[in-house]
């Protein structure tokens, strides 16, 4: 896909020129940095000054060779930040209202309906008014609704920011669900490093209405450009796990990273997935540069330094121990180790510091 | 207090060409309201503002351009009668007195619940494949249409209060033009005190029943 545009705004000019080809594209950026406005741009709901959109091999929008389609004819799906759920009509008739779209995505024709209410977990909601939906139960809906249109392009503007966090925990799941069974890529706004390191295998990191940086996730969003741009407590690690066995007295269960070590995470009564995510803040891991003793962490793994990023006076630290983790220390603390590039590190990480997604 | 004939025949006419003079305006109001409200076009201020012209003249004024426009001397007038229409001086004059002074009420409504309808859910609809017209009938006059009953309750009420345009246009005949209002102008004028209060009592009845229904319907819309 290229997603080539130029917007005059009011305060600033959205100006992005990126190439990717990616299951699910995070764009990632604070508020106000014209997030919202590409997905519109995409979608054929705004006027672009110049550029290019293609999808595919199709081209959606060019100014150069004045080619515009119409919103209709672009067979995008677009679940927008406040859902825009129809209000006058019933669940299901806002579920069926793309479905008899006449140009559908190649290979989407098995897209069922039944199957997408049971990703969703929406069949029960079928015969309820739209006004009696919660939140998260809307959003859900309203994916639906987008799925069942079958789509080349899924966008998806900020799905959970309206969403408390409980919730949020919640939907994230069934967003991954949908990225793994059905094959629409998808286009993810968030301001959310965790939503991006979960779901996404691509990121643009904007701000205002800038490309700042792109690239695989976990590199991109931890690399000096970008990590400006992440809120404080944002910084973090994500991994796919395999579940290994559950220790109710220990209050622990093991698990299997890809690269084959195992880790101790917070007790898990019952895995009801093979694989999942957790995720462990970039404060949240201490380095050491002997194997420590009588500690409680139930976590210590030997690595090596990959690479130590300077910025003012926080140091994000890459540590290849399997997986690639990234840790921030305060500059003093690389100092005071000595730390460089290719030093044998343990990383020392408490069971509890791991949340599961 | 039993109504005469003459009293029945006149509130029958009032209401039946004060509707089909209501019915007559709401697909043209209803597709204007839509253009004011979504659309911008060329010379779009002028026209606004000439729509909205006959709420604020003197209705006599207006009913004097639309004698000018229709009467036999006009070449609309003249083309019209030609092919033995006409309008001046009978229930067509009615007709259309009732419908330019009750339009831009009609227009003034639906454009205000247009405006209100969320932008966001047509676009949607759009991404989801709709067409403008399905867009325009499956979900801006859905959600659009208790202001476009209540617009449509506001211009009927005041098709049925129009005297001015009316005089000037149609005239004052009794069986053939005369509406409630011209007949209580001309009772008083005759000191027919009982059967002025009489056609007043209907009027004052049939305007609060509309007006209640039509701000009950706006606050309803509100509301959601």
């Amino acid at each position: 896909m290229r997603l080539c545009c130029r917007i005059p705004l009011a305060t600033f000019e959205l100006d992005v020129d990126a190439s990717f080809d990616s299951r699910v594209t995070a764009i990632f950026g604070p508020s106000g940095s014209g997030k919202t406005t590409l997905l519109d741009a995409v979608a054929g709901l705004r006027d672009i000054a110049t550029g290019e959109i293609e999808i595919g091999g199709k081209t959606l929008f060019s100014s150069a060779r004045k080619i515009n389609l119409s919103p209709q004819r672009r067979n995008i799906g677009y679940v927008p930040q406040e859902g825009a759920l129809f209000p006058h009509l019933s669940v299901r008739r806002n579920i069926l209202f793309g479905a008899e779209r006449i140009v559908h995505a190649a290979g989407a024709k098995g897209i069922g309906m039944e199957h997408v209410l049971e990703i969703l977990e929406i069949a029960h909601l079928l015969a309820r008014p739209v006004t009696k939906l919660s939140g998260g139960e809307a959003q859900r809906v309203a994916l639906a609704r987008a799925i069942l249109s079958r789509p080349q392009l899924l966008l998806l503007d900020e799905p959970l920011a309206a969403l408390d966090i409980g919730l949020k925990e919640k939907i994230l799941p069934y967003l991954a669900r949908v990225r793994d069974e059905f094959a629409i890529p998808m286009i993810y706004v968030t301001h959310n490093v965790t939503e991006v390191l979960t779901l996404a295998d691509w990121v643009l990191v904007i701000r205002g209405g800038r490309l700042l940086a792109q690239g695989a996730p976990k590199e991109t969003l931890t690399s000096g450009r970008a990590v400006r741009e992440i809120p404080e407590e944002q910084l973090e690690n994500v991994f796919t796990v395999t579940f290994m066995e559950s220790d109710k007295a220990a209050g622990r269960s093991r698990v299997r990273l890809s690269s084959g070590a195992e880790i101790f995470v917070p007790y898990l009564a019952q895995a009801d997935r093979p694989t999942f995510q957790i995720r462990v803040s970039a404060d949240d891991i201490l380095v050491g540069i002997q194997r420590p003793e009588g500690i409680s962490a139930g976590n210590i793994l030997p690595g090596t330094v990959r690479a130590i990023d300077l910025i003012d006076d926080q140091a994000l630290v890459s540590v290849d121990a399997g997986e690639d983790f990234c840790v921030r220390l305060t500059s003093g603390a690389v100092t005071r180790l000595a730390l460089d590039v290719g030093c044998p590190v343990f990383l020392i990480i408490k069971t509890r510091s791991f949340r599961l997604l | 207090m039993i109504l005469s004939f003459e009293t029945w025949q006149i509130t029958l006419f009032s209401i039946s060409v004060g509707l089909a003079s209501t019915l007559l305006i709401l697909p043209f109001g209803i597709a204007l309201a839509w253009l004011f409200a979504r659309k911008e076009w060329p010379l779009k201020s002028v026209i606004e503002t000439a729509v909205l012209l006959p709420l604020v003249m003197p209705p006599v004024s207006t009913g004097l351009i639309l004698l000018k426009i229709f009467g036999r001397r006009s070449p609309l007038g003249q083309w019209l009668y030609e092919r033995g229409i006409e309008i001046v001086f009978n229930w067509k004059g009615v007709l259309i007195a009732m419908s330019v002074m009750s339009f831009p009420l009609l227009v003034r409504s639906v454009r205000t619940s247009f405006a209100e309808v969320n932008l966001r859910l047509e676009q949607i609809a759009a991404t989801l494949g709709a067409s403008p017209l399905r867009i325009f009938f499956v979900v801006t006059i859905p959600l659009a249409y208790k202001g476009i009953v209540a617009g449509a309750l506001l211009a009927f009420s005041r098709a049925l209060g129009e005297f001015g345009a009316t005089i000037l246009l149609a005239g004052n005949i009794p069986g053939q033009t005369q509406t409630l209002s011209l007949a209580i102008y001309n009772y008083v004028q005759l000191g027919k005190d009982s059967e002025a209060y009489t056609m007043l009592g209907i009027t004052v009845g049939l305007a609060f029943l509309f007006v209640w229904c039509s701000e009950w319907l706006l606050r309803a819309e509100r509301k959601n």
